[in-house]
């Protein structure tokens, strides 16, 4: 399990180190010139290689790569004598546009965008995973070819698409919903829920569908295996048949999904704050890309690709736990 | 085909005129055509015949395990009870407690999640109730009974630790755990090897002379019929084309499909016949 | 949902792990077939969006055509259909709905509607189907060297897929693009998609023909000598075809909503090239005060959307069951 562990961890690094490489090189190789978008047109050519000298931008590419690296792990300096900015690790420089730090900008958008995930995962868990079992077990009623019918609605229809229909008629149209805010909890925990109940619909809706689609088909799967069989030549009541043989086999694979499916959110819901305009990660991520921001566009990918792979090894680790015979076998 | 007509007290399990048949797109397929036949305590009936045969609809139509798409008309007696068309809830009591099954393949028949003597002491606990802990001790006590050593430890293992003989032996500790009146055997030996086979095979006459448990054995080898049953049913297309004791059945087959599937065992002292192709034309029933 | 080929990352459960098809044989094959499109004929969900398919491909081929009939081009402005005192909301109600102008016209601009909605059928079923195909080619092609080979070659394969797939690949697509010089857009969007794309459909090829490669008939091949080459081609292709259409069939509406979805957020198509996901942002603004301008395209990219979904799902069923009746 340790040796498994730590491949693990070996492979995730690597992955991550040729993210960034990738992220790195596009950005700042392919990119405009970041002394003349900082410095303006009208700069003096000796004010932009001043610029150019403070940012590092001067120096070879892997140079500069790996200034960027060392500044992760152990906190870079810009520029020198007493026009030096220092920034400690983990340093992922400043914005462009604002100055500020990058992980302080990330680190003050956390927080909505883990509320807009939560809030977003649990009701699809809840809405999902439900419809799907009940469609299984009720498979071919009216319920199941309803439910089934929403479901495929729900991969079909484009969320931003629904962020505007439900905004429209909800908010403008019935006023029953403010519109969609950031409100702190504390102050009025009814206006934040209601500010929030929107954008988890709209990204729940989606995903609802998804797992719905995906619990159906897996349990159907299930019930049809000679286990089930067994279970009920034992004598044991449908409520143990389906609770306890037919259930975990089939949400097993749902874990592993939703493990991959919250961590790409904590990266931001990129559409869903952007369309809502919330100032999450995922609103930081466009607005950087539209100002071509690339400390914060590199940060960001940095760190969604970080949680997406922290989050691959946690469920395999997890499904290790989940199904016994992958269990028996790494341990 | 014999007509079992009761005298005296009830067979344990009596088999009436059954027909077993699905709903189908181009109307209604007929798996067993009104097929009847009776078990005593005790005693081993096998039921003989090629995959489609029907024997395996037929021993799931006496557990009450057949789809629900499926009809059955005719009746099934346990113990003098018509069980054919009771509630759900009465079978359920039945199935387990008076009832049980061994399936042909017992790794996917045993759920990979759970542990084997979880598996057991859930059938145990379905009908004795007590609790899981207490049930667990009966189970490692189950699996003792059918020679797996070490059975205190091995209850917490799982299905796939086992190798396909020991799966087997803990298919039929389940199955005999709360000691059925009646055991419905369905190819039990056939996805083992032929060592393991044997030892099975001994294991249940084993278990049988120890608990009197009446016993329907489905296979398509009439050389492991021979060995455990008294009684024989060959079954070809969903009808019994011959039955009788075995003895009978083997040294005087009356019926031509009967004969064709004799024939087609290899013999030591006669090669050329063992080669013999079964070509009565009835074998072939797609 | 905002991430890549919808249909084929949500769905691992729809594509059978196992292979579709037995043994070729010609006339096994073509009752399989027979038997399939009667079944996808007896459902009316999936003739419906079969139909509703072969309308969008109609309209995109005939699009110029079509515009000369409603008398508009997509880029042509309509003074005349909007009121400037208003902010250039269109005069007609419901979103300037005419006989005129058949979807109403675009705020401000007064640009025929129906127009940019033809021609953004043409640009996203272009891109999609563009994109499709060479995911496809690729896609099968890697697979099938992965999963026939293994060793070495499949351990290259498969790292890339593995790598592709723990990408944040939205947020990788939209700074690519926005990096990416200007150029042609469509062109671009097509690559980005087959970068990110590819690997869901190698992923159930490579598997696939790791089964395959494993059946006595290819066994038997081999054992007769027949080449590598040979064997891939003439055994183990043919038998994925089932596979393959159903993965193609999904994939397509997954990226005709990628390909919205960047639009929408402004790194795909560029104005006055209309497409239905930017023509959507377009309206965003709007929404408010003329719901028909955004509601116009996204019903168009929702029904799309939906019907290769439905169809689909009905092609991979009926394959399934077209397999087990045999």
């Amino acid at each position: 399990m340790i040796t498994y562990l730590i491949r693990r961890v070996l492979a995730a690094v690597g992955v991550l180190a040729l993210v960034a490489l990738l992220t790195y090189w596009i950005f700042f190789a392919l990119s405009a010139d970041p002394a003349v978008m900082i410095c303006g047109k009208t700069c003096s050519p000796e004010r932009i290689d001043q610029i150019r000298a403070t940012l590092g931008v001067d120096q070879p590419f892997m140079t500069q790569f790996f200034t960027f690296i060392g500044g992760i792990f152990a906190g870079r300096t810009y520029g020198t004598g007493a026009n030096a900015i220092e920034c400690a690790a983990p340093c992922l420089g400043f914005s462009f546009q604002t100055n500020q730090s990058v992980l302080e900008m990330i680190g003050d958008r956390m927080p909505v965008s883990i509320t807009i995930a939560v809030g977003a995962a649990i009701l699809w868990l809840l809405i999902g995973v439900s419809a799907g079992v009940l469609s299984a077990v009720k498979q071919g009623t009216w319920w199941d070819k309803a439910a089934m019918m929403v479901a495929l609605s729900g991969i079909s229809l484009p969320n931003y698409f629904i962020a505007l229909v439900l905004q429209y008629v909800l908010v403008v149209e019935l006023q029953i919903l403010p519109f969609p805010s950031t409100p702190a909890f504390g102050d009025d925990p009814m206006f934040w829920f209601k500010s929030y109940l929107m954008p988890w619909t709209v990204l729940a809706f989606g995903y609802a569908s998804m797992y719905a689609r995906l619990t159906r088909t897996n349990m159907i799967d299930t019930l049809g295996e000679n286990f089930i069989r067994t279970a009920r030549a034992k004598g044991l009541g449908s409520g143990l048949v389906l609770g306890r043989h037919a259930l975990r086999p089939s949400l097993t694979p749902i874990v592993t999904l939703f493990g991959m499916d919250f961590a790409g959110l904590l990266g931001g819901a990129l559409i869903t704050e952007t369309v809502f305009g919330l100032n999450g990660v995922g609103k930081l991520t466009s607005d950087a890309i539209s100002k071509n921001d690339q400390p914060v566009i590199m940060g960001v990918t940095l760190m969604a690709a970080l949680f997406v792979i922290v989050a691959n090894i946690i469920v395999d680790v997890l499904y290790t736990t989940l199904d016994p015979r992958v269990r028996t076998k790494v341990a | 085909m014999k007509k079992v007509e009761p005298t005296g007290p009830a067979p344990l399990l009596e088999v009436n005129d059954l027909t077993v048949s699905f709903a189908a797109r181009a109307g209604t397929t007929t798996v067993v055509h009104g097929i009847s036949f009776s078990v005593e305590r005790n005693q081993t009936v096998g039921i003989v015949g090629e995959s489609g045969s029907g024997k395996s609809m037929t021993s799931l139509a006496i557990m009450g395990l057949l789809p629900a798409k499926s009809s059955t008309t005719g009746g099934i007696k346990l113990q003098g009870e018509e069980i054919l068309g009771a509630s759900e809830r009465h079978l359920r009591k039945l199935r387990g407690e008076k009832m049980a099954m061994v399936f042909q393949d017992p790794l996917s028949s045993l759920n990979p999640y759970y542990t084997v003597g979880m598996q057991i002491a859930e059938a145990y606990k379905a009908h004795r109730g007590g609790s899981m802990r207490a049930a667990k001790l009966v189970a490692a006590d189950a699996m003792g009974r059918v020679g797996i050593t070490d059975a205190k430890r091995r209850v917490d293992h799982y299905p796939h630790q086992f190798s396909g003989g020991m799966r087997q032996r803990i298919m039929i500790a389940m199955a005999m755990c709360c000691e059925p009146d009646l055991l419905i055997a369905d190819e039990p030996t056939t996805a083992l090897d032929v060592t393991v086979q044997a030892q099975i095979l001994e294991l249940m006459a084993q278990l049988q002379d120890e608990s009197g448990t009446g016993m329907v054995f489905i296979t398509h080898d009439l050389a492991v019929v021979s060995q455990v049953s008294q009684h024989v049913l060959v079954m070809n297309k969903g009808r019994v084309v011959e039955s009788g004791s075995t003895e009978e059945i083997f040294s005087n087959p009356q019926d031509v499909y009967t004969q064709a599937l004799l024939d087609a065992i290899p013999r030591i002292d006669d090669p050329i016949r063992a080669l013999k192709k079964v070509d009565t034309g009835l074998v072939n029933d797609k | 949902m905002s991430m890549l080929p919808a249909g084929l990352l949500n769905e691992p459960g729809e594509v059978t792990s196992e292979p579709h098809e037995g043994p070729s044989s010609t006339r096994g094959r073509s009752s399989t077939f027979r038997r399939i499109t009667s079944a996808m004929f007896a459902s009316p969900a999936a003739m419906l969006s079969a139909g509703f398919i072969i309308l969008i491909v109609l309209i995109a081929i005939a699009a110029p055509l079509l515009v000369k009939v409603s008398g508009w081009d997509p880029f042509q402005y309509d003074d005349s259909a909007i009121n400037p005192d208003l902010g250039g909301l269109p005069i007609a109600p419901w979103g300037g709905i005419s006989a005129e102008h058949w979807f109403g016209v675009e705020p401000q601009s007064g640009r025929d509607v129906f127009a940019r909605i033809v021609y953004g059928a043409r640009v996203s079923l272009t891109i999609a189907f563009s994109a499709a195909a060479i995911t496809t080619i690729v896609g099968v092609v890697l697979g099938m060297l992965a999963g026939f080979f293994g060793g070495w070659v499949d351990q290259v394969i498969s790292r890339v897929m593995d790598f592709l797939m723990a990408f944040p690949s939205l947020i990788f697509m939209i700074a690519l693009l926005s990096a990416l010089p200007a150029g042609n857009r469509p062109v671009l969007l097509v690559m980005v998609l087959c970068i990110f794309g590819w690997p869901y459909i190698a992923r159930v090829i490579r598997g696939q023909t790791m089964s395959l490669a494993r059946r006595e008939f290819v066994e038997a091949a081999q054992a007769s000598g027949a080449s590598k080459a040979a064997i891939v081609f003439k055994e183990i292709l043919p038998n994925l075809t089932g596979t393959i259409i159903v993965l193609v069939t999904l994939a397509i509406p997954g990226y005709i909503g990628t390909e919205a979805a960047l639009s929408f957020l402004g790194v795909g198509v560029v104005p006055p090239t209309p497409s239905w996901g930017q023509m959507i942002a377009m309206a965003v603004p709007w929404y408010a005060t003329d719901p028909m301008f955004f509601f116009v395209p996204g019903l168009f990219l929702f029904l799309t959307v939906l019907s290769f979904t439905v169809f689909g799902d009905h092609l991979s069923r009926a394959i399934d069951t077209g397999e087990t009746q045999k």
